[in-house]
């Protein structure tokens, strides 16, 4: 197929031959694991470190602002917030994980469902998060491996995304409450 | 078989005969009690309806068992005497498989079989006449039998309803609408944004006034009259749009109040014959009242009420009440009372079943709970009676060792307090030794608004209910009396506890209100205290939300609500606000830091490292608060942020350098970036050590903390 330019009196040859190349590009299959069955994460940095939620909970990323904090609340609640008429829990991710990998403050909440009966709560992260497609093989294997609420994902080339169970993260602080 | 076009009128015939049995079964139990003309005739006509109302249907089996109920009842009309017993009995007997039958038939499952309460309501009938015939044999032998007796409604035997009674039905059902509950939620959803959106287009016209107050300020009227006469129009317009607004969003709920609320006598009254048949089979004598039963609420929140409500009843009837004559030794009336007491403050409903009977059984309480294991006999034995009183909420908690009918299978307070749970509710019980008991549930309504008086401390808003507030006023030193660290206000003749509400909250340390500070005198649980804020900022009728439940276990709050520009304010519960045997405000842990910084996060991370280890912490969001809790408070360390607006680490440094008591506080100062230069601005304005935001997040914070108070203690 043949771009067509929409205003073709106002392109170079130059930048249609590029337009072309994208398109081409575009349409290409992925070259290796075509078959390969993927699931979509939400990534994004903590620090140094790159984590990642399932794509499917993610519900919105709103600027972290208009939270109003909780006195006496657990350190890793950083306030409530109103999203689409609930009141939702802001908590910080970093200090869920034990303080790991904070670099600079967050800017952004992610609204995320658990899979908790529908129930939405707000982390912090320092930036808008990207989709991005994992292996489900490799997702299941690190997992499997994962005896907490972070699994460490591999990808070609060394890459590390720490694959984040928020639910479990949550159970797990729930139960250590309870025997406090 | 019946007609399809009937059948579709059933559901709403299950309706209307539920409210009529309900009406019927309250006067039969009054009239058991005591003769009472009114009640006796409107009994007779409500079976009258449901007998009419059956035939017009086609439900004639139906319509034969209320004339039989008639013609049991009938006979006794104008006679000066109770309704006996047994009567009272079979009717009510009848009147449930006179529901049973319908609903069975609604829902087109197995009929139940209606002759046994023919036979019994014939039984009964015969056994009055024999105890009337030597009264009333003159009179009763001059008339046959049948004659005395209506007639029931002549019809075919398929029963096809006359045209005026099928158009009727069809009138009647053309003015309601059956509604999936979840429409009408969906709708209430709608209203609440609607709301929102109203009090932000308030805050929009507060806005606009303030900006034409400045054009107005800034002079040059010549020059923008123009574009001020067209803003003034756009305010006025905007005050007007704003008023219509707020008058629908007040109808709109109104509306929706009456559809979606029913009174709480619905759920209570059926409560009165519960009662009654557990001390038929019991012996025992209980009077059920019922304080505010007219009020009407959420049916969503009555519906889940239901189960709870009846639980805790027959327990007060089962466990509670003592036998007639054990009641008349203690003193006591034969006859227990039960009173169920509703009322709701603002949007947050309260419940009190209270008895005058046993009061928690505290010795079999203990021994249960040996026998279950939930406790050591040690533990047992230093348990205070309230706490004993708490574990009647356990998982399979019964005094009882046998299972009855009503009670003793251990599923009863843990499921009661679950469902008050699960409507973001609590539960409270108290006892006194033979004087009673009373629970008091205590949860959100879901419609309404409640008035609340918000107020700020430090940089925080928080929001007081009103009814909870007696008064506001000034600090005056002259009215304060400061002895062993206690501050006491001296309000009508008497001393009362002043408490800073920040300090309350954690935020800061407690201090003696200031002259002209202003202090609001809070009552609740019969206790008064006045409580110290920095600021009234003023009284709004809002929504309170239950908080979330990463939150909800904080006593603090009884939820938030939202304010005209969209944020919450957290809504303090005025109990815990009075609760004095707490705290004195003041920090519990042995060493105390001070935490400054503009992100939350930071703060939320700093104070989890710190708290880890032993540290009391407070936080402040900017600099300028910061010199505000130091001038008030000392700490052991204050670890602040370096990019802060306004006033930075850096010139907060040099700040509390230049007071004289904070000359030895040690200080660290922590940056995004991790930079040479930083490092040497900080320790040359006073800094005792820097960490970037990394080293902080890879557990150096706590280390760092300890070596620079190491350092100033090694160089005091």
């Amino acid at each position: 197929m043949k771009v067509e330019p929409r205003f073709p009196e106002a392109m170079t040859e130059q930048q249609v031959e590029l337009l072309e190349r994208r398109a081409a590009r575009l349409r290409e299959k992925p070259a290796a694991n075509t078959d390969e069955a993927m699931v979509w994460v939400a990534e994004f940095p903590i620090g140094d470190e790159s984590y990642a939620l399932p794509l499917d909970g993610l519900r919105a990323a709103v600027p972290l602002k208009m939270v109003t904090p909780v006195p006496l609340s657990p350190p890793h609640v950083i306030g409530i917030l109103r999203f689409q008429g609930q009141v939702l829990t802001a908590m910080s991710l970093a200090s869920l994980l034990g303080g790991r990998g904070w670099r600079e403050d967050p800017a952004v909440l992610l609204v995320v469902d658990p899979g908790m009966g529908g129930r939405l709560v707000a982390i912090d992260c320092e930036h808008i998060p990207k989709p991005v497609p994992l292996p489900v093989s490799q997702v299941e294997a690190a997992r499997a491996r994962s005896t907490g609420a972070v699994a460490d994902v591999t990808l070609p080339g060394m890459q590390q995304i720490n694959l984040v169970d928020l639910r479990r993260l949550l159970d797990r602080r729930t139960s250590e409450k309870r025997n406090a | 078989m019946l007609d399809p076009m009937m059948e579709q009128l059933l559901p709403g015939f299950v309706d209307e005969s539920k409210e009529i049995v309900d009406r019927v079964t309250e006067h039969l139990i009054e009239l058991e009690k005591a003769r009472d003309e009114a009640r006796f005739d409107d009994l007779a006509r409500g079976l009258h309806t449901l007998k009419g109302s059956a035939a017009t249907l086609g439900l004639s089996d139906l319509s034969e068992l209320a004339h039989r109920m008639e013609d049991a009842l009938l006979p006794l009309r104008n006679k000066p005497v109770a309704l006996p017993g047994a009567l009272t009995d079979a009717l009510l007997k009848t009147l449930d498989v006179w529901m049973e039958h319908l609903r069975a038939t609604t829902v087109k499952s197995e009929l139940p079989d209606l002759e046994p309460s023919k036979e019994l309501l014939a039984s009964v009938q015969r056994a009055i006449e024999v105890v009337e015939t030597p009264r009333s044999a003159s009179n009763a032998s001059n008339r046959p039998k049948r004659e005395r007796r209506e007639k029931p409604p002549e019809r075919k035997k398929d029963s096809v309803p006359s045209p005026a009674a099928e158009q009727a039905a069809f009138a009647e059902d053309a003015s309601s609408w059956r509604v999936h509950t979840r429409e009408v939620v969906a709708l209430l959803h709608e209203v609440e944004r609607l709301r929102e959106v109203r009090l932000r287009l308030e805050e929009r016209r507060r806005e606009l006034g303030k900006a034409l107050q400045q054009l107005s300020s800034l002079g040059m009227l010549a020059q923008t009259a123009e574009p001020r006469a067209l803003v003034i129009g756009v305010h006025r317009a905007l005050s007007s749009d704003g008023d219509e607004a707020a008058d629908i969003v007040s109808t709109m709920e109104e509306q929706l109040k009456t559809i979606c609320t029913l009174p709480v006598r619905t759920v209570l009254e059926p409560l009165r014959r519960s009662i009654r048949d557990m001390c038929k089979q019991s012996g025992k004598l209980a009077r059920l009242s019922v304080v505010g039963g007219e009020m009407s609420l959420d049916r969503r929140v009555l519906e889940a009420l239901r189960g709870p409500l009846v639980a805790l009843v027959r327990n007060a009837v089962d466990h509670g009440l003592e036998m007639p004559e054990v009641r008349e030794a203690r003193g006591k009336h034969r006859e227990g009372s039960i009173v169920v007491r509703v009322e709701q403050q603002g949007n947050m409903l309260f419940i009190e079943v209270a008895d005058d009977g046993n009061g928690l059984d505290v010795a079999g309480i203990k021994q249960a709970a040996r026998d279950l294991s939930l406790a050591a006999p040690d533990e047992l034995e230093a348990m205070t009676p309230t706490q004993l009183h708490q574990l009647i909420f356990r998982n399979g908690f019964s005094t009882r060792q046998t299972v009855t009918e009503i009670s003793g299978r251990g599923i009863g307070m843990d499921v009661v307090r679950s469902h008050i749970q699960a409507l973001q509710g609590h539960i409270e019980v108290e006892s006194a030794a033979g004087q009673g008991t009373r629970f008091t549930l205590s949860l959100p309504a879901e419609m309404g608004s409640s008035p609340v008086l918000v107020v700020r401390s430090g940089e925080h808003h928080i929001g007081i209910p009103m009814p909870a507030i007696e008064t506001s006023l000034l600090a005056r030193p002259d009215a304060l009396r400061v002895s062993r660290g206690r501050v006491q206000l001296s309000y009508r003749e008497q001393l009362i506890p002043v408490q800073d509400v920040g300090a309350l909250l954690g935020l800061r340390h407690a201090e003696v209100p200031h002259d002209g500070q202003p202090l609001l005198v809070v009552h609740s649980q019969a206790r008064r205290f006045a409580v110290a804020v920095d600021e009234v900022i003023g009284d709004r009728e809002l929504a309170v939300r239950p908080l979330p439940p990463e939150v909800r276990d904080l006593p603090a709050y009884q939820g938030a609500a939202t304010l005209a520009r969209g944020d919450l304010v957290l809504i303090v519960r005025p109990d815990w606000l009075c609760a004095v045997e707490r705290r004195d405000g003041t920090l519990t842990g042995t060493r105390r830091a001070l935490v400054v910084d503009d992100s939350l996060t930071a703060r939320a991370l700093h104070r989890t490292a710190l708290e880890a280890g032993g540290y009391s912490v407070h936080t402040a969001s900017s600099a300028r608060q910061a010199l505000e809790q130091l001038r008030h408070s000392s700490y052991d360390v204050m670890v602040s942020d370096i990019g802060m607006e306004e006033m930075d680490g850096f010139d907060l440094t040099r700040e509390a350098r230049r007071r004289a008591e904070l000359e030895a506080m040690p200080i660290i100062l922590v940056s995004a970036r991790d930079s040479d230069q930083d490092r040497q601005r900080g320790a040359a304005a006073g800094a005792d050590g820097f960490l970037s935001k990394k080293d902080c997040a890879s557990g150096r914070l706590l280390a760092e903390v300890h070596a620079v108070i190491a350092r100033r203690q090694g160089t005091a």
